[in-house]
This record gives structure tokens, C-alpha cells and sequence, in this order.
């Protein structure tokens, strides 16, 4: 099992090296030069030259990101072009947001998806399972935007229960955090449905009920726990997409999250900032990945042989 | 035994109960600090007002520092950290400072300061995106403790408006170097708010200055929010959470200005919207095709339908709060009769196919497309090309462009700046002159207004420029931006600044 984790823990520094090597390669290949967007178009030529030389940017390609990698190792992703603050302290400032914002959006969706499949697949084809399906086909159809806005006009305004934006403690998270999971919920939804229904019809399914098992055990101890692998997949997967792509909702609740720094630096051709948020969220997925297959060990048995 | 409890807790209580009263008498005496939130769109980029250049900042240095001289909300120039001016010759000013004027950390403003804070607005080393603004002064030298000159390569007739501008905020050298690269978020000023905290992403907190030179302001603490989505910065205004919200969104502005709990402010800012034409580029070299497209595009529609009425028509290349403005043009009406018979007249009655060059913001994107769709009326097959604002700056700097959609904020209230960099034949491509437009006489006009101590003559230069740029058309006159700043009826003591980073050293809260 020890030696399971430590090797993927190694394979964390090729996937991190790729990572670094494409976010770093995008971002010079994208057009426009950042000592221009820093400077702004009044710059002279001099002013420009002078700027993309102390930015290193004269090197050549392999050369900058040599050097990038080099500090980078040492815990030094450099200072943003634009504010002059160190990358690290900038990115770390923001990821209290966005992990307590994608935790949060993740229980929900859990929460709601979890148990609204089992009954689905308990009780297929009735009535509860077509609402219930088709409430997760509009919440996966729902635009963040939208909804986000929605839910803010209905609890902010209208009722006056809950803050429009600003995160100060667990009232401000309410919405963001709803606002995300819901698009997360119809799909673990979904797949909680589907590989339910699948397990529901084997043959060990009818064995336990054949003897005598009151359904509830039928359910919970045999079915559901086979049926957890593939949900668990789409929970990690949606935990991770959830930590670098809640750019909109961020915007909408003025969250300060990870993503939006993310986009603010594209825009602004900041590399040092872009590539320190993507290294760190990259890490973050990856380490979530991790988490995700051990706990396959946890639920299946089977696999834990393997894990030698 | 139970009677010495029974005096303890009877003790106990009264002690108590003199203590709560006099809690409370004591929060009564001290009122609750007044705290005004200000929600604004973008976050701040840095709080080092020589390495910025943009509005979300300012907003907030503005707040922290002063300048030498300030603009009133009309734009006229009165002391600030400088009592007195007077310009000993031709090229050179002296300032005489404040007396006792303390920087935040408790040093004294002194000559030295000034000095520092200009040298370092040149230097190649700050990297700021503002330095042009201190591009004519070739040296700052000290008369005394509160005594100083600044040189200029040649008679710079704008320095003043120029040293108005936030970027030329006067910095403390102690706390500059003591702070190194850090310096962006310890800000150390002279204004009326001192620097309190700043959460990365979410909020900026600044405190009253109580030792502040002029009136210190009523409030005790202001926070500026940064609140991206502009419906939620109507609703957080709504709500209450926020007390004043800068960047009202035009589709917002008919809810709240029905909402008789708040207040809406509109006024036109210094910034002038165009469709620049590159006038190296057939057919844009011909004047009858440069008027004719002034003559085919229905602006008063593109403000009415696309702006829902957020800005004014601009009839030539100034807003109306420029110094040197020309009110008088007329400008060019709609008539797309007279725009095919100029067209004929250049030899292209049947027109011609262009392209159109704007970032991708959604209101420039739609204006371009009215445009397009406007010229088609006349024959004109136009193309637009929404990029993003890195590319479009570097597509533009290359010269690849033929029109192009872009706005200028004449930042100091002054027509040199609102009219140089555009149309001085010496400031093409990159430095501000995309549409290669040269005229000797404009040029003449241009470099008089710059060099010229009389402020009469200097506007009648502009004017006479301003009615050639207009007739020659380099282009298509759009319309001057407006803002709408909204807050709730509790707030008094507002001033608008046309800049756009307004004072709040006066704001009172009810």
C-alpha cells in the first residue's frame, strides 16, 4: 500500500513537469507582449526593450523556462508582472477561497445527488425517478450565470436571508456554494442512477434478497457500496474541475477565488502569475486523484491486492 | 455557610450589573465608527501609484496620497501639496510645499520627497506605465526644506495639469525604500485615508488620517469592495451591503434610479469613443471616403440602442470637461445621401470592402457591428475582428489595422493630452497616433498649445486644431463616456470627479 502512494506521489513530478512545460508554452505562444500590456501603448520602443529585457524575455524559449523551472524547484515561482507581489503569496492568498468554495459546492452536490439516485434506481421508471431525472437535466443545463443570479435576486433581495456576495463566514458561502453544486449534483445524480441500476441486477442482488435480507441491507451494504466506484470517479472529477473552473461564479459572488486570478493574469499576460496558479492547481488535482484511487482501495477490496 | 454564598453571589451580581452599565455607558458616549463600503469593478493592481496606470487603483491611491496640485471636479487646477507656483522662466517652475505636512508613517514632506518621488517616476528601473507624464521635465533640484524646481526641455505649457495626475503622487522615501518590492501593498501617503488592510481578491481597507493636512475626513473607515459582475454590484447596493457602487451597468441604471432609497449620479467623463481610420491604408487616404463614413453612421442610434443613453455624442475629438475643448462643432449629421455621393466622388460608388478592429469587449464588439451594418446601407462590406486586448494592442502597434474601434482618456483634463499623442504627425503607431494622420498645420497648432504660456491663445490653437481634425476626419466621431456612480440616500458630501477616482475626503454617511 506505502509503496503504492510513494510511487504516485513520484509521478506527481512528470505530471507537474508537463503541466509546466505546456501552461509555459501556451502562454508565450499566445500573441501580445506583456511589456506592452504593462506599460500600456504609450510606452516608447526603448521603455518596451528595456522592460522585456529585465523580464528575461530576450532569452531563448528553453532558456526561460530552464530558469523558470530552476526557481520554481526552490519554492520560487517569481513576482507578478503586474503587481510586483511574490506569485507564491498571491495564488496561496486565494486558494483558502476556492478550496472552502469547491468542498463546499462538492457536499452539497453529494448531498443532494447521492440519495436522489439511489431512489431513482430503487424505484425506476416511476414517477419520482422521471422528476427526478428531469430535475437533474435542468440543473445540468443551467447556466452558472443564470442560476447564480437567480439565487441572489430570490435569497439576497426578495427574502433578505442571505448575503449577495463577499465571503465573510459560512452565511456568504451559501450561494456561490449551491449555485456550483447544482450542475455537480445532476451529475452525480446521473451516474449514481445508472450504476446502481446496473448493480441492481445482478445476480448477488438477488442472492441477498433470495436470502431473506431486508431490502435496506439489500440496498445499502451490497448494492450501493459496488456501485460506488464510477460515483466516486464523477465526485473527484467534478471536485476538480470545481477547483480551477468556478471562474463565473467567482465573478457573479465576487468570491475570490483562484480562477479569476487565473483569468485577470491571462488577460494581462502576467506568466509568472499564470503559471504559478495552474502549477498549484494542478497539484491540487493531482493529489485529489490520488485521494480519489486510495479510497477506491478503501470501498473495494478487490483492488487493495493490487496495491502491493 | 449558605448566607456567606448568598452575600457572595449578591456580590457577584452587583458587581456585574455596575459593570454592564457602565459598558454600556461608555459605548454610548463613543459612537459606532462610520464606515463607508465603495464596490468597484476590477481589483486593484497595486497601491504604488508610479506602477499602475488603471482606474481601480487610482480610485484608491487617490484616497492615500496627494499631489503638488490637484483639478477641482471643474477641472481647475488649486494647491495641494504646494501652496505657491510661478515659473522663473521659460523652462523652469518653482514649488513652494505645504508646511507640516505628515506622511502617514509621521515623517514631514520635504523638497527631498518630491525629488525622490519624480526621479523614480523616470527611471526606466520603476517600470511604470505612467512616466510620460513627467516625459518633458529634465530635472527636479532643491532650493530648500520646502523649496523646489523643476526644468523642462522645452516650455511645457500642460505641466501643471500633468503633475495633477495620480501617478505624480507625492511618495516618502523612508518608506518607499524601507518597504523595497513590497511597496505596492504598504502605500504610505499624505491623503486623507491611511492604509488599513488588503484582502487579495475581495477588499482594500483604508482609516481616517485625524492628522491630516486639510479637513480630515468624517468618516472612519472606507472600504473599497471589488465586485466584478455589475448586477451584483446594483443588488449588494440594493441590499445595503455596499453604500456606493462606481460602474453602474446602463441596463442597471432605470431600476435604481426608481429606488427612492438611493441616489444616481451621471456626468461625462474625460474620455472621448472613435473609429480611427489608417490613413496609410487605401482608401482611407482619401478624405471623401473618411467623411462619407462620418455621414453614413447613424451615431445617435448606436447611443441610443447599444449605450441605452450612457454617453453623449462627440462632435469632434474632445469630451466637453477638456480644457480647450471646442463646444461650437458641428460635427457630421446622418445622411448616408450625401455619404454614397462622396463616395462616388472618390471614384467608389459601389463601394468598398474593409475590416474593423476591437477588442473583445461586448459593448465595443456591438458598436462595431451597428457600424457594419450601418455602411452596408452605403456599400461598404465591412468585416469586424473582436480580439482580445493583448492581440488587438499588438495587431494595432503592427500596423495591421484599417478601423479600429478605441477610446482615450484625457486623464488631465487638458487638450495637449487629449490631442498630441493622437494626432501630432510625430506620434504614430505606438505612441498614441494609430491613424497616421498628419497635417503641418495641426502640428503647428499642437506644438503651440504645448509651448505657449497664454492660456487664451493656446485655446484658440486648439480650437483652430480641432475644426481641421474634425473637417479631415481621421475618424469617425462616436460619442464621449459617461459614468454612472450610484449610492444610497444616506451619503452626502459626494463629489464627482470627471477622471473617474473621486475624492471621498468629504463623504459624511447619515
Amino acid at each position: 500500500m506505502w509503496r503504492y502512494v510513494v510511487r504516485r506521489l513520484l509521478l506527481v513530478i512528470p505530471v507537474m513537469l508537463g503541466v509546466s512545460l505546456i501552461v509555459f508554452l501556451l502562454m508565450h505562444f499566445a500573441p501580445a507582449d506583456p511589456a506592452l500590456l504593462m506599460l500600456g501603448e504609450r510606452a516608447t520602443e526603448e521603455q518596451l526593450l528595456t522592460l522585456r529585457q529585465e523580464m528575461g524575455l530576450l532569452d531563448p524559449l528553453p532558456v526561460q523556462y530552464v530558469r523558470f523551472l530552476g526557481r520554481a524547484l526552490q519554492g520560487d515561482l517569481g513576482r507578478s508582472h503586474r503587481s510586483n507581489r511574490p506569485v507564491a503569496a498571491e495564488v496561496l492568498s486565494r486558494m483558502p477561497a476556492t478550496a472552502e468554495l469547491a468542498v463546499a459546492a462538492v457536499v452539497i452536490a453529494v448531498v443532494i445527488g447521492l440519495p436522489i439516485g439511489i431512489i431513482s434506481a430503487i424505484k425506476p421508471y416511476s414517477f419520482l425517478d422521471h422528476a427526478s431525472m428531469f430535475m437533474a437535466l435542468w440543473g445540468a443545463s443551467l447556466p452558472t450565470f443564470w442560476l447564480g443570479l437567480m439565487l441572489i435576486l430570490f435569497f439576497s433581495v426578495r427574502l433578505g436571508w442571505l448575503p449577495a456576495s463577499d465571503r465573510q463566514g459560512l452565511e456568504s458561502l451559501i450561494l456561490p456554494a449551491v449555485t456550483l453544486g447544482v450542475g455537480a449534483a445532476a451529475l452525480i445524480m446521473r451516474m449514481t442512477r445508472s450504476s446502481m441500476l446496473e448493480v441492481m441486477d445482478q445476480d448477488y442482488i438477488r442472492t441477498a434478497r433470495a436470502k431473506g435480507l431486508p431490502e435496506r441491507a439489500v440496498i445499502y451494504s451490497h448494492a450501493l457500496k459496488n456501485a460506488l466506484l464510477p460515483i466516486i470517479t464523477v465526485i473527484g472529477l467534478q471536485f476538480g474541475s470545481l477547483l480551477g473552473g468556478a471562474v463565473i461564479t467567482e465573478s457573479v459572488f465576487a468570491w475570490p477565488g483562484v480562477g479569476r486570478l487565473a483569468v485577470e493574469a491571462i488577460r494581462a499576460r502576467d506568466y509568472p502569475v499564470v503559471q504559478g496558479a495552474v502549477l498549484m492547481l494542478a497539484l491540487a488535482f493531482v493529489l485529489l486523484n490520488l485521494l480519489v484511487d486510495l479510497l477506491y482501495a478503501y470501498i473495494n477490496p478487490r483492488l487493495r491486492t493490487r496495491y502491493k | 455557610m449558605t448566607k456567606r454564598k448568598l452575600a457572595i453571589g449578591f456580590m457577584l451580581s452587583l458587581m456585574m450589573a455596575t459593570l454592564a452599565f457602565s459598558g454600556c455607558a461608555r459605548q454610548s458616549e463613543r459612537s459606532e465608527p462610520v464606515t463607508v463600503v465603495v464596490a468597484q469593478g476590477a481589483e486593484p493592481i497595486s497601491l504604488d501609484p508610479q506602477r499602475t496606470n488603471d482606474q481601480a487603483s487610482a480610485r484608491i491611491t487617490q484616497q492615500l496620497y496627494d499631489t503638488l496640485l490637484f483639478q477641482d471636479e471643474n477641472m481647475e487646477i488649486k494647491p495641494g501639496l504646494a501652496t505657491a507656483w510661478s515659473q522663473i522662466d521659460e523652462l523652469t517652475w518653482e514649488f513652494t510645499l505645504r508646511q507640516g505636512v505628515k506622511f502617514h508613517n509621521g515623517e514631514e514632506l520635504t523638497a527631498s520627497d518630491v525629488k525622490f518621488t519624480f526621479e523614480r517616476l523616470i527611471n526606466p528601473k520603476t517600470k511604470s506605465p505612467a512616466a510620460f507624464i513627467l516625459d518633458p521635465v529634465t530635472g527636479v533640484e532643491i532650493v530648500d526644506e520646502l523649496k523646489l524646481r523643476i526644468t523642462t526641455r522645452e516650455p511645457f505649457a500642460p505641466l501643471l495639469a500633468q503633475l495633477a495626475h495620480s501617478a505624480a503622487s507625492i511618495l516618502n522615501e523612508k518608506a518607499v525604500t524601507a518597504a523595497g518590492e513590497d511597496y505596492g501593498q504598504k502605500p504610505v501617503g499624505t491623503g486623507p485615508f491611511l492604509f488599513a488592510n488588503w484582502t487579495a481578491g475581495a477588499t482594500v481597507e483604508l482609516a481616517r488620517n485625524g492628522a491630516y493636512w486639510g479637513v480630515a475626513p468624517k468618516i472612519d473607515r472606507l472600504i473599497f469592495r471589488n465586485i466584478p459582475e455589475g448586477a451584483t454590484r446594483a443588488i449588494e447596493l440594493e441590499t445595503g451591503a455596499v453604500d456606493i457602487a462606481y460602474d453602474v451597468e446602463p441596463q442597471d441604471i432605470e431600476r435604481l434610479a426608481g429606488n427612492d432609497k438611493l441616489q444616481l449620479v451621471r456626468k461625462p467623463t474625460l474620455a472621448t469613443n472613435y473609429m480611427g481610420f489608417n490613413l496609410r491604408k487605401p482608401p482611407f487616404d482619401r478624405l471623401e471616403v473618411r467623411q462619407a463614413i462620418n455621414y453614413a453612421v447613424n451615431v445617435e442610434e448606436i447611443i441610443e440602442h447599444i449605450l441605452l443613453n450612457v454617453g453623449t455624442r462627440a462632435r469632434g475629438p474632445l469630451g466637453p470637461n477638456v480644457f480647450g475643448a471646442h463646444l461650437g462643432l458641428d460635427g457630421y449629421e446622418y445622411n448616408p445621401g450625401r455619404a454614397r455621393e462622396l463616395l462616388a466622388a472618390a471614384g467608389l460608388p459601389e463601394g468598398f470592402k474593409t475590416t474593423i478592429w476591437t477588442n473583445d469587449s461586448p459593448s465595443r464588439t456591438r458598436i462595431a457591428e451597428a457600424v457594419q451594418a450601418q455602411l452596408q446601407e452605403v456599400g461598404i462590406e465591412a468585416t469586424v475582428h473582436a480580439l482580445e486586448w493583448g492581440a488587438f494592442l499588438e495587431n494595432m502597434a503592427a500596423g495591421r489595422h484599417e478601423m479600429f474601434l478605441l477610446g482615450w482618456f484625457s486623464v488631465t483634463g487638458d487638450a495637449d493630452y487629449g490631442l498630441f499623442s493622437l494626432f501630432h504627425s510625430s506620434q504614430f503607431g505606438g505612441a498614441g497616433n494609430f491613424t497616421f494622420y498628419s497635417n503641418s498645420r495641426v502640428d503647428e497648432l499642437l506644438n503651440f498649445g504645448r509651448t505657449s504660456a497664454n492660456s487664451g491663445e493656446r485655446l484658440v490653437a486648439y480650437q483652430e486644431a480641432q475644426e481641421i481634425i474634425v473637417r479631415e476626419a481621421p475618424w469617425l466621431f462616436l460619442y464621449v463616456s459617461e459614468e454612472v456612480v450610484a449610492m444610497t440616500a444616506d451619503i452626502t458630501g459626494f463629489v464627482f470627479h470627471p477622471a473617474g477616482h473621486h475624492s471621498l475626503k468629504t463623504v459624511e454617511k447619515k
